[in-house]
């Protein structure tokens, strides 16, 4: 076996953990492609059925079984790049490359094809050419970044945008140059909640981390302290530690603005919640397209290893194949035991048998991020941000029809109208505003105009704070466009386990592509809105809901907008 | 201690650890169920088993929810018959569930939910049409047909752990594969057919019958495989006197619906024309029809002479591997008792 395999390989407890980066590695040596003996490959060296393989690499989304060009153009036509026009994008690039989304061009050299959300919201149009992401696009640097690529020369990459931190727990000062590095982080305190924590009892800082009431910033808004009491005591069973970094609800960009200029505040982080949780080896789910980013944590894990600071803790970062269901807690622990993405049926619940089987806690990045502070000022430190119930920092991303899109570590309970103002204000007249992520109910202007973003609030407004991914809609939009555009994400997502989801989100996609080409039917309105309420709460997992709750708000409150596309 | 939970207001005392599904069906009440199996256990993918429980917002499973004293159940509620009807339309709305032509016309497990829950058309549909596979020895697989239970793959991995089958793609594209996607007839399948066997509608079907019977006109014979001595209990279909299909018994011993490829696929030499009917003796270097008394004299005889000649160890016998332990365990003492002789095998371990 070839070395770097086998390296891959030992960093997993059970060999068949390794089948994705095993594959990826195999990808990457074959050009970008993963042929049928690069499977048989992998499932040799790893010791499963071609099927269970083959499985696996038709599941995510970065594996191409299919021969593609040598540049692999990817364009994000998702909600918030369809807001910032990413259509045009594609429509020019089709144009000047004589190819048609999904296919190559003769030579070989460029392979075309719209994608769904690559986290980069606030940054639209973005174009993945294979590993590296490229923001803030326009034709003219669409034409400049083709023609750089034709002649060999190494684009250049605008990721630009406003970055706004009032609180400074999360966000560090990204225009340093060595921002990244442990010698920047430990100038500015880095690493002493550690040291603080390595002399406190793990009760003590489990309670700490109650009492600080900080609830899950990956969108469930779950207590976090609550989650690890959960654990069971007295278990002779390795606990895992998951730092899920999946974060792939459109709209949302928040989790990677910590990893990629902040890396050893998420490291510090899962250095004490493993210490407080008795983990010895911790996981950073990555999604697989911030790859450079997961390069970052690995170089930063290095140098905090080197540095003394993981005595307790082996931290392996690990690159999803591009799958929005494996930020589900149980799906990703699936996808990390080398399997497809599917969510599991709970009962059982991760904290008694999550990964390999053992007691497994799942945490967000932004969540874990926060820890390092509670332990450095206590509970009573953290509840100064924020309201009842709702505590702390939270990081806002801003998308979509605003003046200056960017990211905004605010207190929780923030007035929606303040950080639309910090985004510099709504371009044009607003139409609609989604505060959670696309997985939320759309709130009308009216029903927008006196939001305060915190978790409680969003319930009682009639939607979700989610992630914190906010997408601002202008009168420009077409709300039936929206709402297909919402449910081909979910639909290309469904992990296709269960019927209503799969089945579900397939019949709706087709009405409302019906209803948006003028070939829809008046019965069909109300169609949707009969799945979208069977369909809410009969999933394996949140993904039904996930869009059922959208489309339901979107038809139901600008129904008009629907009826108007039926021909009389 | 026993316990009971209220099924549609109806008291059902039970035993044990027990779900819901399965005590609902030990008390006559049908929920429909699609991907759960009793040999695989609850998968919880379908969703077409929902029922209300008092106390739980949303519906549940009944096939994974384990039932505990006291509990409330309804499953003919508007709500719960909602959510099957929908499930049950959105199954019928993408694929080819033409039932009119279909192999399992009559025994097939979705057919079934549309009739209960009064489906006569789908309420929407949205088709994709791909060929069949037709590619296996004795498997025919319709991907039209496929509602992605998933039974097959658990049946293919976890019992007969052959390991062929697999879903592969995801999202509306999920589909059935074999190894890294090849035709079944080009893949590693040995063609068992225990895929077949718990495929709860026509997307696997037995090459053989096809066109043979319907649904109906089938009488079901409960007998022993022929072929080894394992004994596993197969059920004859029978149209008239012509076998169409065989299925393994479920929940049998000692095979549990299981069965190898001989003793489903391979049952048509019982009708060959070259079949012996009588025994055949050699005379003049050709054989000749005889009656068994006359074989087994001749036998005898032969036996008796060569004892008498060279002694009983110059006769060895050799048991099939196709008779039944009984049947060894009555030649081997023939052999030993009344022969005398020691010489004893089976062709299994030549
Ligand atoms: S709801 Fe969708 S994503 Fe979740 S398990 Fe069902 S099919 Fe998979
Ligand atoms: S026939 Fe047997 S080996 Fe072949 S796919 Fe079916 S279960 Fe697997
Ligand atoms: S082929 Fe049959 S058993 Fe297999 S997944 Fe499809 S419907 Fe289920």
């Amino acid at each position: 076996m070839d070395a770097s395999i086998k390296k891959i390989i030992a960093r997993y407890p059970d060999e068949k953990s390794a089948i994705m980066p095993v594959m990826q590695h195999l990808q990457r040596e074959n050009k970008n492609f993963l042929n049928e003996d690069a499977m048989e490959e992998a499932a040799r060296v790893i010791g499963c059925s071609k099927s269970k393989v083959y499985g696996v690499a038709t599941y995510y989304t970065m594996f191409n079984t299919q021969p593609v060009g040598k540049f692999h153009l990817q364009v994000d036509t998702c909600v918030p790049g369809f807001l910032h026009g990413a259509d045009a994008i594609v429509a020019h690039l089709e144009k000047k490359l004589g190819i048609k989304s999904g296919e190559t061009t003769k030579d070989g050299m460029f392979t075309l094809n719209r994608v769904q959300d690559l986290g980069s919201c606030a940054t639209g149009p973005v174009i993945q050419v294979n590993d590296r992401y490229f923001e803030n696009m326009t034709i003219a640097k669409t034409d400049a970044l083709i023609e750089a690529l034709k002649s060999g020369k190494e684009p250049e990459n605008d990721p630009s945008m406003t970055v706004i931190s009032k609180c400074g727990i999360l966000l560090n000062d990204r225009t340093q140059k060595d921002c990244r590095t442990i010698a920047f982080y430990k100038k500015n305190g880095g690493y002493q909640s550690l040291k603080k924590a390595l002399t406190m009892k793990p009760a003590d800082i489990i309670e700490e981390v109650k009492e600080a009431g900080v609830r899950g910033r990956g969108g469930a808004g779950f207590p976090a302290g609550m989650k690890w009491s959960f654990l069971p005591k007295n278990d002779s069973r390795p606990v895992y530690l998951i730092c899920n970094a999946d974060e792939g609800e459109p709209g949302t960009f928040k989790d990677r603005q910590i990893m990629e200029f902040n890396p050893h505040l998420v490291i510090e982080g899962i250095a004490i919640s493993a210490y407080a949780i008795n983990s010895k080896k911790a996981f950073i789910y990555i999604r697989g397209e911030f790859n450079w980013i997961a390069d970052i944590l690995d170089a930063a894990i290095e140098e905090a290893k080197k540095d003394g600071q993981l005595a307790n803790v082996d931290i392996v970062v690990h690159r999803g194949g591009g799958s929005y269901v494996c930020g589900d807690e149980t799906a990703q622990i699936e996808s990390l035991e080398g399997k497809r993405g599917n969510p599991r049926v709970k009962p059982p619940f991760p904290a008694n048998s999550g990964l390999y089987g053992c007691p497994t806690v799942v945490n967000n990045v932004e969540t874990l991020s926060s820890i390092p502070f509670i332990i450095q000022n206590g509970a009573a430190g953290y509840k100064k941000f924020g309201n009842t119930n709702n505590f702390g920092p939270k990081i806002f991303g801003v998308s979509g029809h605003v003046n200056k899109p960017g990211i905004f570590e605010y207190p929780m309970g923030t007035p929606l109208k303040e950080i639309l103002e910090a985004s510099g204000g709504v371009k044009g007249k607003l139409k609609g505003v989604i505060v959670g992520g696309l997985s939320v109910a759309i709130l009308t202007a009216q029903e927008a105009e006196n939001l305060i973003l915190d978790f409680d609030s969003c319930v009682k407004a009639g939607t979700a704070l989610g992630s914190g991914g906010i997408m601002v809609v202008n009168d420009t939009v077409s709300i039936p466009e929206l709402a297909l555009r919402t449910i081909e994400f979910y639909h290309h997502e469904s992990c296709g386990q269960c019927v209503p989801c799969r089945e579900g989100s397939l019949v709706i996609e087709h009405k409302l592509h019906d209803l948006v080409h003028g070939k829809g039917k008046m019965e069909d309105i109300d169609l949707i809105l009969h799945l979208t309420a069977n369909i809410k709460g009969l999933t394996l997992c949140p993904t039904g809901e996930a869009f059922a709750v959208p489309i339901q708000a979107m038809v139901s409150k600008f129904r008009p907008e629907f009826e108007a596309l039926v021909k009389r | 201690m026993s316990k009971t939970i209220v099924i549609n207001g109806k008291e059902c005392a039970f035993d044990g650890n027990k779900t819901v599904l399965q005590i609902a069906r030990d008390n006559g009440f049908y929920i429909p169920s699609l991907c759960y199996h009793p040999k695989l256990g609850p998968a919880s993918k379908c969703r077409v088993c929902v029922v209300e429980v008092d106390g739980i917002r949303n519906l549940q499973t009944s096939c994974s929810l384990t039932a505990t004293d006291g509990m409330i159940i309804t499953t003919d509620s508007p709500r719960v018959l909602d959510a099957q009807r929908m499930v049950v339309n959105l199954l019928l709305a993408n694929g080819n569930h033409n039932c009119m032509i279909c192999e399992r016309n009559g025994d097939c497990e979705l057919q079934e939910a549309a009739y209960h829950l009064g489906i006569e058309l789908p309420a929407f549909i949205v088709e994709e049409r791909e060929d069949k596979d037709e590619s296996g020895a004795f498997i025919v697989r319709d991907v039209n047909k496929c509602i992605q239970c998933g039974r097959c793959i658990e049946a293919c991995n976890r019992l007969v752990v052959n390991e062929v089958l697999d879903f592969g793609f995801r999202g509306g594209h999920t589909q059935v594969v074999c190894d890294g996607n090849k035709p079944m007839g080009e893949s590693t399948c040995v063609q068992c057919g225990e895929c077949v066997q718990v495929c709860p509608v026509g997307a696997l079907i037995e090459k053989k019958a096809i066109g043979k019977a319907r649904s109906w006109e089938i009488t079901k014979i409960r007998t022993t495989c022929p072929y080894c001595g394992v004994g596993c209990q197969q059920e004859l279909h029978l149209k008239g006197d012509q076998i169409v299909r065989v299925k393994g018994v479920e929940g049998a011993k000692p095979n549990d619906g299981h069965l190898c490829v001989k003793g489903r696929y391979g049952y048509d030499f019982i009708y060959s024309k070259e079949r012996l009917t009588t025994p055949l003796i050699k005379k003049n270097g050709k054989f000749e029809e005889a009656t068994w008394d006359e074989a087994l004299d001749l036998v005898a005889d032969k036996f008796k002479q060569i004892i008498k000649e060279s002694g009983p160890d110059a006769i060895a016998c050799v048991s099939c591997a196709r008779s039944t332990n009984e049947d060894s365990f009555y030649m081997q003492k023939l052999f030993r008792a009344a022969i005398g002789t020691n010489n004893i095998d089976h062709c299994a371990r030549t």
